[in-house]
């Protein structure tokens, strides 16, 4: 009876198929994340079954303590509100008129700060991880509303930036951590409402639920 | 047997020629795609999936001279204290009731609201949808987490109340909640 043979195929599989998902696979991620901006403290968001996203906001953390912290969209950004703190108040922080161009470059580096505007001139000095370590918070109480005449410089940069003639305001956003009292939040809110803002978002993660669940009758 | 090759590597019929061995094009890529995939795999647990969402937020512009015509068993009063409870009452004729407790959640607070629409939907009908006709004000008592405004905004989209209004606590509600929900007597 005569064998029947079967050929032997090789066992090595061509992998240039493979590699290309891989790479493009690995192009996608790089491209597609953004590195997490560096923030003076870590902020737990509450969770909502809220989906809108903001992307270009001036961004108002509040941690767990009820200190505040603001983020301008961009360097620039930074750097035109600056500017304007300058410009506009300048008689409350004359020591922001004339800050040496190597502290106006510091504050553009700096994604987040919080700090009394008395302490800034002196920080700038400093490296742009060092400014972004401090974590006094911004003076929100109604004596010293720091906080407010920063939103107020940086609504005026946006509409020296990106709006010159229409006017779309850019939005605010809230960021506060879960475990903050509500108060310190709160007082955010009075100082941008005081100010006519009247819309503004407030930053969570996103939770599932169903929606509008049977109602129990009574 | 004596002879001395003169030729080189491996072409000795033709003519003497140096001939290089042909390589095969084909490389082994397997080292490649481990590589890439271990990057990814980097790629993929450094990065934080959960990208930020944001709510919307409409505080009322200040109008005094602006009153709308409500009655007050539209009204349902929430009050947000510490540790997650949730305090709610109704007032009558003008005059508050005794607080109840309960919780955030599908039994809690969600309930508790759903119930007050239906029996607003009752007593005054709708316009757009159930229910769109009762109003929850919101009130932040003392010990109340961020985390609880979140919620009970999430609530009001959940329970689709369109009319609703974080306000501040008046001293009474607060010494109310202090006394377990009973009202003060003489401070109504």
């Amino acid at each position: 009876m005569p064998k029947v043979k079967i050929p032997r195929k090789s066992t090595s599989v061509d992998m240039t198929a493979m590699c290309d998902v891989s790479f493009l696979l690995l192009t996608f991620f790089i491209l597609t994340s953004k590195f997490k901006p560096t923030e003076p403290v870590a902020i737990d968001l509450p969770n909502s079954r809220s989906e809108i996203t903001v992307t270009d906001a001036i961004k108002i953390s509040v941690d767990k303590n009820g200190k505040a912290y603001i983020n301008y969209p961009s360097a620039a950004f930074r750097l035109h509100a600056l500017a304007k703190m300058g410009e506009i108040y300048k008689d409350k922080y004359p020591y922001l008129v004339n800050l040496t161009d190597k502290q106006k470059a510091v504050f553009g580096q700096v994604e987040t700060f919080g700090c009394d505007a008395r302490a800034l001139p002196d920080l700038l000095t400093k490296k742009p991880d060092e400014v972004s370590k401090i974590t006094t918070g911004i003076p929100m109480d109604s004596a010293d509303n720091q906080l407010g005449d920063w939103i107020m410089a940086g609504r005026y940069a946006d509409v020296d930036l990106n709006h010159p003639s229409a006017r779309t305001a850019i939005r605010i956003a809230i960021k506060g951590d879960k475990t903050t009292d509500v108060k310190a939040v709160q007082q955010v809110i009075k100082t941008l409402t005081e100010r006519d803002i009247h819309t503004f978002n407030l930053i969570t993660t996103l939770a599932g639920a169903s929606k509008r669940e049977a109602a129990p009758e009574n | 047997m004596a002879e001395i090759d003169t030729s080189g590597g491996g072409g000795g019929k033709h003519g003497g020629k140096v001939r290089a061995k042909k390589l095969s094009t084909k490389v082994d890529l397997t080292p490649m795609v481990d590589l890439a995939f271990l990057l990814i795999t980097f790629f993929m647990l450094t990065t934080s999936l959960n990208k930020p969402k944001a709510m919307d937020l409409n505080m009322p512009k200040k109008m005094d001279d602006k009153k709308v015509d409500v009655k007050e068993s539209q009204v349902l009063n929430v009050l947000l204290g510490k540790d997650d409870v949730v305090w709610y009452y109704e007032t009558q004729e003008g005059k508050m009731t005794d607080m109840k407790q309960t919780s955030f959640g599908a039994t809690g607070v969600r309930e508790v609201i759903l119930k007050k629409q239906r029996r607003v939907e009752k007593a005054f009908g709708h316009d757009k949808s159930v229910g769109d006709k009762t109003i929850v004000l919101i009130k932040m008592a003392e010990g109340a987490k961020y985390k609880n405004m979140v919620d009970i905004l999430d609530e009001m989209d959940i329970t689709q109340t369109k009319i609703y209004a974080i306000q501040d606590i008046v001293p009474i509600e607060q010494e109310t909640i202090d006394h377990d929900g009973k009202v003060v007597a003489g401070k109504e």
